[in-house]
């Protein structure tokens, strides 16, 4: 019972990738960058995008997801590793005042905890996660997402007068 | 902020102890005997828990049906503190992330920071940086081991593990002012040379570690009765599960799926440097002990090509006072004691960092304690926690 990872060249492989994610989902835009295949998507292919990363071309690890908060619109980024040297960034921006994704825990469990950490700083509702509660902050009476930029903390400091 | 329908569904059944079991949601339920399961808390002050965490157990006699952490009483927000701070002064805040292993948050933040601004790294300071980081996965591996024995109820290894971690601390001290808090990775560069004679002092220590370590963590441990009755089987986890739930580092490789960052997502001095990356097929608490105990040596044969063939020259590379990165996003990953630590730094132009984001392999490996523990006895917790070695302070952010 062992997995298997992928084998042969990098850069080989880092243009099947393109193909692939090509031949399947419509790309907003997509290139590659050193050991960077950069794909950019709509929110709503964010799912099929990643299924075919792990169901066809067989990337077995998701690193992380980043929210970037844009003030008005957010970024999210879905990093995935092939493990033998090959990236995958996955990117996408949700244009609205309350953020609704679709969650991506039934392709990469181990979403589950990224996505609840998201959840939890910026507010944006995953649908279909099967347990979305904070990760970090109060289960109750705490009804803010620290990380969003409209969140000021009390300690905000300039650096105008540094050289 | 109005709930929105998502946010109201979910917390229908959340209560201040996190989800309610299903025995409290419907009080009727009972097993075939008539008998209820009983929830139980662990933590978050527990004297084997490492750090403070709360695990919400949920017990069918002494088997553990459900295992629901529950996280951030160390939480320090430190990406929003790192969205007010200028570049240079969020090096000291990844210090206090993973504090058994301050040295890789300092590398990978600094290496996402240095991808930003393509900045080239002397030779010297990442040949210095690649010599910190072995020493300091020598310094968070052995304690680690001990911390395992510990939670076993063997007291002699953690003293014997502390003894080199102080050691290796002394070493530390003397190169950069501080026994853990660092600060000596900085952008381009690291703070300062190693100082005089500081090659010979580490390779002699290196030299007496290894006489001693396989008396120590190997004879000591290895085969002992208590320890195997307690390890083998333990804690056991399919390669496949281990990647679905996104382990890295040696609980992923205790599972014989072979991924090191520092061979497969090469950075700083690793590709100057010959190194196996340690693999075991068990999958179990005793197959984590066996791979750190293997790294450790994997480590020592690291530091010494180090000082072997440590090139000269300037340990920082010129930036000017005020760092001004452009636009942009930058990324940086490193292999920590503990798994893939990876950094995502996005800047606006300005300053300081628009957004800091950490992965935190303690954070992620910890998805483990859901899908593993059920089934397993209560006393069994302790054992895979030290599978996992997480530190409170990468978890919680």
């Amino acid at each position: 019972m062992t997995v298997r990872l992928p084998e042969g060249d990098l850069r080989e492989r880092l243009e099947r990738y393109l193909e692939g994610f090509r031949e399947h989902v419509e790309l907003d835009e997509a290139g590659l960058e050193g050991n960077l295949v950069r794909v950019v998507v709509e929110p709503g292919a964010v799912p099929r995008v990643l299924t075919v990363a792990r169901e066809a071309l067989g990337i077995m690890h998701l690193s992380f997801i980043t929210v970037v908060d844009r003030r008005g619109h957010f970024d999210l980024t879905y990093e995935l590793l092939d493990l033998r040297g090959g990236r995958v960034q996955v990117r996408t921006t949700l244009e609205d005042e309350e953020p609704v994704m679709e969650s991506v825990t039934g392709i990469y469990p181990t979403a589950n905890w990224h996505e609840r950490e998201a959840y939890d700083m910026f507010g944006i509702a995953f649908r279909g996660h099967p347990d979305l509660r904070r990760v970090y902050t109060w289960q109750d009476h705490f009804d803010h997402h620290p990380l969003l930029k409209s969140f000021e903390i009390s300690t905000k400091r300039t650096f105008e007068g540094l050289r | 902020m109005m709930l929105r329908e998502e946010e109201r569904r979910h917390t229908e059944t959340v209560t201040l102890s996190g989800r309610m079991s299903d025995r409290l949601v419907r009080p009727d339920i009972r097993d075939e005997f008539g008998l209820e399961t009983m929830d139980m808390n662990m933590g978050p002050q527990h004297p084997s828990m490492h750090g403070l965490l709360r695990l919400i157990l949920e017990l069918d006699g002494e088997t553990i049906v459900r295992c629901d952490p529950v996280m951030g009483y160390l939480h320090r927000c430190q990406e929003k503190i790192a969205e007010n701070r200028l570049y240079p002064a969020v090096i000291p805040l990844t210090d206090r992330l993973d504090y058994l292993a301050n040295i890789h948050n300092e590398h990978g933040y600094c290496m996402a920071v240095e991808d930003l601004m393509d900045v080239e790294v002397p030779p010297r300071a990442e040949a210095i940086r690649v010599l910190m980081s072995e020493l300091m996965r020598l310094a968070s591996h052995i304690p680690s081991i001990g911390f395992l024995l510990l939670e076993l109820g063997a007291f002699t290894p953690i003293l014997y593990g502390f003894r080199e971690r102080e050691r290796i601390q002394d070493i530390f001290e003397a190169i950069t002012g501080a026994r853990m808090m660092f600060h000596y990775i900085r952008i381009g560069g690291v703070k300062a040379d190693l100082p005089e004679g500081m090659e010979e002092r580490i390779w002699n220590y290196i030299e007496s570690l290894e006489a001693s370590f396989k008396r120590d963590f190997i004879d000591l441990i290895e085969g002992n009765e208590i320890f195997v009755a307690r390890t083998r089987g333990v804690g056991k986890i399919t390669p496949q599960k281990a990647l679905e739930i996104g382990l890295t580092g040696p609980p992923l490789r205790c599972t014989g799926v072979d991924f090191d960052v520092r061979r497969d997502y090469p950075y700083s001095w690793y590709p100057n440097v010959e190194f196996d990356v340690v693999t075991d097929e068990a999958g179990d608490v005793e197959a984590s002990y066996r791979v750190r105990v293997r790294e450790c040596y994997q480590s020592m044969r690291i530091i010494k090509q180090v000082l072997e063939k440590m090139p000269e020259g300037e340990v920082m590379a010129d930036l000017g006072r005020r760092l001004r990165p452009p636009e942009g996003e930058g990324f940086g990953r490193v292999e920590s004691p503990r798994g893939e630590f990876a950094v995502h730094v996005v800047s606006d132009g300005t300053d300081v960092p628009y957004r800091v984001h950490y992965r935190d392999p303690s954070f992620v490996n910890m998805q483990m304690l859901q899908e593993i523990v059920p089934g397993h006895y209560l006393p069994d917790i302790m054992p895979i926690m030290g599978l996992i070695d997480p530190v409170s302070g990468g978890w919680d952010k």
